[in-house]
């Protein structure tokens, strides 16, 4: 059981540093990112075309990783540009969209076949029983709980953390008493996309990388940015890390390990009970 | 602010949703490529050429052999006109791609398709039309099942009975377990399979997972739980990207000392390079003469057709390469008009093909269901390229 769940400590340091970037684009920039990892699995294929033109890897990972910022930058500015007053959820269509074109671009740009990844970060970093668990997991794990913390300490405590929450609790407002809200808008959107593109690209070279299987990571992501509420990075963090674990722990046993796939459904499904248990069937309608 | 949760929430639900859907519209964004090469002949074929699985080598491949055709003057001055489809991955995108073949474009055989869902979908039709599908790529369990079709290429049933085979006789392995990658209605398919290896060989699995999904993005759970059990080898019917992503999670967890059986699936040089040393111990019957042997007499004319129409070499090129020549041998033997009843009346009474790329020879036949190509050869990966592991054909009875 405690081995399943340590097995399933890598994927949940990737949900948890998505559901971050999740929870800073849904608090801040009003947007559920469907996109998120997409533009890092982009930025990951990029860095495989980069190092077969004999860069070496780092310098391929590190182009990468700054064209899926910059991809992250320009699907934000088309938001901030055509959509500044829309509502969270016109908003997160164009993110959708977005997720789309980028797994179809992929398709049409890297071709079908499987192309070879490079680890950054080869190699275990400690075992526990019959678990190994690598420099990679460890790495996101600290990844996630850095991001988190920096991005608390940015919002509370600095000038343009306290611009980012007056843009995102009252836009109108931040914009009239002078806060460049699309200038921070698009900002959010290259430093979260910069974020997670890091975080595939660390990952992508260890598991299982066709644009499809990295880009619906989304979904478990998204699951553990629920528990979070979408407003709290702490939760966020944990919900990531305790679905990966629970997956991993789940996949051990025969008869529950089909359960596993349902866990971030059950997770979203349970969410909206429970923000909805005091609502009257009319006043809900 | 509950109700702003619930909408992000419900936004969430929706999006998941809507990606779910969406999933295989994701996959058929390229355009569709239907093209037709002239003639008075009409051959048709419905395959995966756009979306996350695409095999367009197959019906390349038969283009090329009906091109060369052509261009040595044909049949009684006719020419084979043959048309391409794309079935997107969608049921009803192959639904009304093997219609416009067959109603629209009058086509007299189904040559070389290569799909992850023809047979299921348009099995029946066939039957019900008297048309006849010489599939280049069998995949789903109708394409072994039906009267109408007739594969060129083992599939991965069969071949699923021959990497046990293979493992548990010639290489004498013991512990065997099993992960199974469910997709449609294959699981069946796949248990009897296993099932008909249990009973010729008296082996069973240490344990069968079908629980895996397809696409699955981390196999570091599933590896635990081979090392937790003392699994010696390892099977699993996985495609490319998701055989990678196992061998990348044992080779992480340190699981190295296994023998992996593969399915053909898995044969191409490109996952042998992404493989690199993870692939140590991968071991998979090819369903044709090994093409990744440049020297492998057997291929010869393939390799240089291939090679003159820039078509990729793999296993699907291979089957699409056979379906053609196959169907060109037996409307040599039509004596008259070649219509979809005399060449499916051909087909049926048509006397058993011998091809050096393959270890059994090709028949149609009247049977109920077809799967003539019974042999493969076994292909290990060696260094981040495949070998032969055998110096003959394995034959499955």
């Amino acid at each position: 059981m405690l081995q399943g769940a340590l097995a399933g400590l890598a994927a949940g340091g990737l949900y948890a540093v998505i559901a971050v970037c999740l929870t800073l684009m849904a608090r801040l920039v009003r947007v559920v990112n469907f996109s998120q990892v997409a533009i890092g699995m982009f930025a990951a294929y990029l860095a495989v075309i980069f190092a077969e033109q004999h860069l070496p890897q780092w310098a391929a990972t590190a182009a990468g990783v700054c064209v899926g910022a910059v991809v992250s930058g320009l699907i934000g500015w088309i938001i901030a540009q055509w959509l500044p007053e829309a509502g969270i959820g016109a908003r997160s269509a164009v993110s959708v969209a977005s997720l789309l074109l980028l797994v179809s671009l992929s398709f049409i740009l890297f071709g079908s076949k499987p192309k070879t990844f490079k680890s950054l970060l080869p190699g275990p970093a400690f075992s526990v029983g019959n678990v190994v668990v690598t420099q990679v997991t460890v790495v996101m794990v600290a990844l996630a709980l850095v991001v988190a913390v920096g991005c608390h300490v940015l919002l509370t405590k600095s000038k343009i953390g306290t611009k980012l929450r007056a843009l995102s609790e009252r836009p109108t407002t931040a914009e009239l008493l002078g806060v460049p809200a699309k200038g921070l808008s698009i900002a959010v959107w290259v430093g979260t996309g910069l974020i997670s593109a890091a975080a595939v690209s660390i990952v992508a070279p260890t598991q299982t990388n066709d644009p499809i299987s990295l880009s619906f990571i989304i979904v478990p992501a998204s699951a553990a940015a629920l528990l979070g509420g979408f407003r709290r990075l702490d939760l966020a963090v944990v919900g990531g890390l305790a679905l990966g674990m629970l997956q991993g722990a789940l996949a051990q046993f025969e008869q529950m390990s089909v359960l596993r796939y349902w866990v971030p459904f059950l997770i979203i499904v349970v969410f909206l009970l429970w923000t909805q248990r005091k609502e009257v069937w009319d006043v809900a309608r | 602010m509950i109700s702003k949760l619930t909408k992000i929430g419900a936004i969430a639900v929706a999006g998941a949703l809507l990606m779910t859907a969406c999933g295989e519209d994701t996959n058929s964004t390229k355009a569709s490529a239907a093209g037709a090469s002239g003639g008075d002949i009409v051959v048709g074929s419905v395959n995966a050429l756009s979306g996350g699985a695409t095999f367009p080598e197959a019906s390349a491949a038969s283009k090329a052999v009906f091109d060369a055709f052509n261009a040595s003057g044909g049949i009684n001055g006719k020419k084979i006109n043959y048309v391409i489809t794309d079935d997107k991955g969608d049921p009803s995108t192959a639904s009304q791609s093997a219609r416009d073949v067959v109603e629209s474009k009058k086509a007299v055989a189904m040559v070389g398709s290569a799909s992850l869902l023809d047979c299921d979908v348009n099995a029946k039709y066939y039957q019900q039309n008297k048309i006849l599908s010489l599939q280049g790529t069998g995949v789903d369990p109708a394409c072994f099942s039906s009267p109408a079709v007739s594969p060129v290429n083992v599939g991965p049933f069969l071949d699923t009975e021959m990497t046990l085979t293979y493992g548990s006789e010639k290489l004498g392995l013991t512990d065997i377990c099993g992960f199974l990658e469910i997709a449609g209605s294959t699981g069946p398919a796949y248990k009897a399979a296993i099932d008909n290896w249990s009973k010729k060989t008296g082996k069973s699995l240490k344990f069968l997972d079908d629980s895996v999904p397809l696409g699955s993005p981390d196999f570091t759970p599933q590896v635990i739980k081979a090392k937790n059990s003392g699994c010696k080898a390892v099977f699993i019917n996985a495609i490319e990207p998701d055989a990678i992503g196992l061998l990348k999670a044992a080779e992480a967890q340190g699981l190295t000392d296994v023998t992996w059986l593969f399915l053909t699936s898995t044969y191409t040089s490109e996952f042998a390079k992404a493989a690199g040393s993870a692939g140590k111990g991968v071991y998979v019957p090819a369903e044709f003469a090994p093409f990744t042997d440049p020297k492998e007499a057997a291929n010869k004319d393939w390799r240089a057709l291939m090679e003159k129409n820039n078509i990729p070499l793999t296993s699907f090129a291979q089957g699409g390469y056979l379906a053609a020549t196959y169907f060109i041998e037996v409307l040599k033997g039509i004596k008259g008009d070649i219509t979809r009843q005399s060449v499916t009346d051909a087909l049926l009474a048509m006397k058993p093909i011998d091809n050096p790329m393959v270890g059994t020879p090709y028949v149609f036949g009247p049977g109920d269901k077809h799967g003539s190509n019974t042999a493969a050869w076994p292909v290990q990966l060696k260094d981040g390229a495949w070998v032969k592991a055998s110096d003959t054909w394995m034959l499955q009875n």
